[in-house]
């Protein structure tokens, strides 16, 4: 026998064991598996992310990946559902002042807020300690402390001092330190495990970053009383996966799903094959990008693969910020030409197949507050020659060459937007060519995000145009972006999102009243105002309402992405895969 | 010897004290710090908690001061707290320098027992059909786009014909069954990333190889050992190969360099656990001390191979001396 021969069969031995040695992706337990061709059962659910994820503290947490995993396994007071409501998690009730459970008091000149929250009896943490107005207690005073690293303060400081009932520890009084009308949406309110955690605060506590460095969190995340959620944590492996099993103490429903696996798939381009190897089982909101899930459906359809892509209208704003520095975009009847002369019907039909709706301003059709009512908002149909003519108004003459011009100089203007994200590069394009019909120059230049929003942004260097989404929630102020005193600047150490520098005193007092608002129907006017404001300004162009993106396998039942920044997980345990959950 | 190996390494300790320094004040000039990135992902910081967090963070001292704080900890064995992720440093590390380390080494054994035969084998036949398939398979490693030819390994062994797992370092969740077990869960997680990494590998090694062996084939000796009646193998691998060796434990001393300094792309497309993309992604993330510590690692490991590298030239040439 011939030595090529010979390295053949050798070869083809190698290959045939190390077929034999392998199996598809699977846990330890060999009862279940995932393939492309048979859907998951409740036994076990792999789920892929492609963002990454720190550890699950969480007072202390900042990335999305983790609030999305932390619902799994952590309850706080109330919650927003898919449909924009409000509804209780461990609370029995949410405190109004229609039924008297919180009033308004005046507090040495000062109104505040005293509001009555009582915690279910049968809540507690996974090691049986029943959760207790001390554990809100013990994590306002951990978030207040100044050596804990909690990014935004105001979400625990807005209450200023939490009681308890001294007959009852699960009923709870809490003081706000304002008067604003959502004082009850304390959805990012999560308690704390006083009895493991105040150990660690009152020994590393008066240390800078001490608490969070030795917290169990992170030196133990899968310790028994860290959780409460109907999940708990068996295994954490930053930067690869996280595995979650059924909490016996949860205080609602037992969830279904038996064991579930969070994988990190860093690489958006192979979630597909991953998917469809059995690597995982379902492709969350944090997987793929829009364009990768329109090509999957096609798949989906063409070979009849067992999933569905869902398409969800979100509250994600995508959005161009118009640079008001700018001397062109000073003009107001340039920033109109612009949203006049911009066919977003058009590029929501071309680029996203109508899967994600054209934006009219920033509040998204989800949100109750949304209108199109042109009495109460500016609507700028498309319109090239309404464009033009504006242009034409504002003295930018169309030249020879196609462009427009003015005392000499070109109507160019430099647009901006993440580098390396492909819709946003395509709807450049798509803009690019839009905008020379009109003769304006559109002149890109991209970053890398952190660039782009750590400096570019904030600081006003990005020349003319911005594009990026903002993501929020139903009902949120848009104090944040619209405030004359969330314009970054040196002063403010570049604090707030008014990246526009988009000052309307009218509209500052609109939202400064909007916070202290109680009645929803004066609330709902006050933001009406707010809005037709902002599109009678066009300090924004607005594009369109981002849809969020999941691949869930076809027997999931119960399955409801939200749309919004408190993601689908807060409703995990009425996932449904149907088949045995026994082992 | 010894003063050479000693002034060697005061040599390498002074360069990665300068090194880090420049890596570390580059960093601080990068745009977007932490509370930057915190501040464009949180629309409610308020600039009371930008002052704050920069103070509790120190953003808020110059570089030098920032740096001797940072060297002053890893004096003391305090590779610091990842920025990130929220974890000590060798929490996160240890387990990635250990996935990458096998990785890495893993290709690089393979690559080195396929391309140096390769190599010697081809140099021995120039302008024959065998060299010139071996070159060009050799070019085609070197040019293939590693991020393509990872998806293409994927789509092909583990969508189209399942034989190993699309990605990832072991199976999760898997009950402990042993060492061995352990070992070969993990090494069919390695077949993939591996082959992928050593395909480049090999087309560049084959190329050095084969140029080494044919240039250390001209020389006179070797006409002298035919002409002495040496046997062909005595003669190939004694005088030739031993007088190719010097240019080849050169480019092998700076692939072992970079076992520690990962694969980024590779391990990014399949989702590997490894230090390359955790380095990238703590710089991108200026996450000071993880990309400090990364960076050390590597910087030293470049000259502690460089080291290694120079020694072994005495090794393969008895006219080199280091007394």
């Amino acid at each position: 026998m011939n030595k090529t021969l010979k390295l053949g069969l050798a070869a083809a031995l190698t290959v045939g064991m190390l077929a034999n040695c392998t199996k598809k992706e699977t846990t330890g337990d060999t009862s279940t598996e995932a393939t492309a061709t048979t859907s998951a059962k409740n036994a076990e659910l792999k789920i892929g992310i492609s963002q990454e994820f720190e550890n699950l503290n969480p007072l202390i947490m900042s990335m999305s990946a983790s609030s999305y995993m932390y619902r799994m396994v952590g309850r706080t007071l109330v919650s927003l559902d898919a449909d924009g409501k409000w509804f209780t998690q461990l609370a029995k009730s949410i405190p109004s002042l229609d039924n008297g459970s919180a009033k308004i008091v005046d507090v040495g000149g000062k109104k505040k807020i005293i509001a009555t929250w009582e915690l279910l009896d049968n809540a507690k943490w996974n090691d049986g300690t029943p959760i207790t107005c001390d554990d809100f207690a013990f994590a306002l005073k951990v978030a207040a402390s100044p050596m804990v690293s909690v990014g935004e303060k105001e979400t625990f400081t807005q209450v200023e001092k939490i009681e308890a009932d001294p007959k009852n520890p699960k009923k709870c009084t809490f003081t706000y330190e304002k008067a604003k009308w959502d004082f009850y949406a304390l959805a990012q309110f999560y308690p704390l495990p006083k009895h493991l955690e105040e150990p660690v605060f009152n020994k590393y506590g008066k240390e800078k970053e001490g608490y969070e460095k030795n917290s169990n969190y992170t030196k133990n995340p899968t310790m028994k009383g860290l959780y409460n959620g109907p999940y708990t944590i068996t295994e954490v492996k930053l930067g690869d996966h996280v595995t979650f099993e059924p909490n016996t103490e949860f205080y609602g429903t037992q969830p279904k799903i038996q064991k579930i696996i969070v994988k990190l798939i860093p690489n958006t381009g192979t979630m597909e094959a991953n998917l469809r190897s059995g690597t995982i089982d379902m492709i969350s909101t944090l997987g793929l990008s829009l364009d990768e899930a329109l090509a999957f459906e096609k798949k989906v359809k063409s070979e009849n693969l067992p999933y569905v892509v869902t398409f969800t209208p979100s509250i994600t704003y995508e959005h161009i910020d118009l640079n008001l520095d700018n001397p062109i975009l000073k003009d107001i009847k340039v920033r109109k030409a612009l949203i006049t002369g911009l066919n977003r019907e058009d590029l929501v039909k071309a680029l996203f197949e109508g899967k994600q709706e054209a934006a009219i301003h920033n509040i998204s059709p989800k949100d109750p507050w949304f209108t199109r009512d042109p009495k109460e908002v500016t609507l700028y149909p498309y319109s090239k020659r309404e464009a033009g003519k504006l242009l034409d108004e504002a003295g930018w003459a169309m030249g020879a060459d196609g462009y427009r011009t003015k005392d000499g100089k070109k109507l160019s203007l430099v647009f901006m937007t993440t580098a390396g994200n492909k819709t946003r590069e395509l709807v450049q394009v798509y803009l690019q060519d839009q905008y020379k019909q009109l003769g304006v120059e559109i002149v890109t230049k991209n970053e890398p995000a952190r660039v782009f929003f750590g400096e570019t942004t904030r600081k006003r260097k990005y020349g003319a145009m911005a594009m990026f989404a903002w993501v929020s929630s139903p009902e949120n102020s848009p104090r944040s972006t619209f405030h004359t005193t969330s314009i970054p600047n040196e002063k403010n150490g570049w604090s707030g999102q008014n990246f526009m520098n988009w000052s309307n005193k009218d509209n500052d007092k609109l939202m400064e009243a909007l916070d202290l608002e109680f009645d929803a129907k004066k609330r709902l006017d006050l933001i009406h105002k707010i809005t037709k404001n902002y599109t009678d300004d066009v300090p924004v162009l607005p594009l369109y309402y981002r849809s969020d993106v999941s691949v869930v396998p076809k027997n999931l039942k119960n399955y409801r992405p939200t749309g919004h920044q408190f993601a689908e997980t807060n409703d995990v345990e009425k996932w449904d895969l149907g088949g045995s959950t026994l082992n | 010897m010894t003063t050479y190996i000693l002034r060697r390494l005061i040599q390498t300790l002074a360069v990665i004290a300068i090194l880090s320094y420049v890596c570390f004040y580059l960093m601080t000039l990068m745009p977007g710090d932490p509370v930057d990135m915190m501040i464009s992902s949180n629309p409610k910081i308020t600039a009371a908690d930008v002052a704050r967090l920069r103070e509790l963070y120190g953003l808020d001292q110059p570089s030098y001061v920032r740096y001797s704080h940072w060297v002053g900890d890893i004096l003391k064995g305090e590779l610091g707290y990842s920025r990130t992720y929220r974890v000590p440093v060798q929490e996160l590390l240890g387990p990635r320098l250990t996935s990458t380390f096998i990785l890495s080494m893993v290709a690089l054994i393979f690559s080195i027992a396929i391309s140096v035969p390769l190599g010697v084998f081809s140099a021995l036949r120039p302008g024959s059909k065998v060299d010139y398939v071996i070159n060009f398979f050799s070019f085609a490693g070197i040019s293939i786009p590693s991020f393509w030819l990872g998806i293409v390994c994927i789509i092909f062994f583990a969508v189209w014909i399942p034989l190993f797992p699309a990605g990832g370092t072991q199976t999760i969740g898997g009950p402990d069954a042993g060492f061995f077990a352990d070992l070969l869960d993990r090494s069919k997680y390695l077949v993939l990333p591996v082959l992928s990494l050593s395909l480049q590998q090999i087309g560049r090694f084959v190329r050095f190889t084969r140029s080494a062996m044919l240039e250390s084939l001209r020389n006179d000796f070797i006409r002298t050992a035919k002409a002495k009646g040496l046997p062909r193998q005595i003669i190939i691998w004694r005088h030739a190969f031993r007088n190719a060796l010097i240019p080849l434990i050169t480019i092998l001393a700076l692939s072992i360099s970079s076992i520690f300094s990962g694969a980024i792309i590779t391990e990014t497309v399949f989702a590997y656990q490894g230090v390359g993309k955790l380095t990238y992604d703590s710089i991108i993330g200026n996450d000071f001390n993880v990309a400090m510590v990364s960076f050390i690692i590597s910087v030293a490991m470049v000259l502690i191979m460089n080291l290694v590298a120079d020694l072994l030239y005495g090794v393969a040439d008895p006219r080199i001396s280091y007394s």
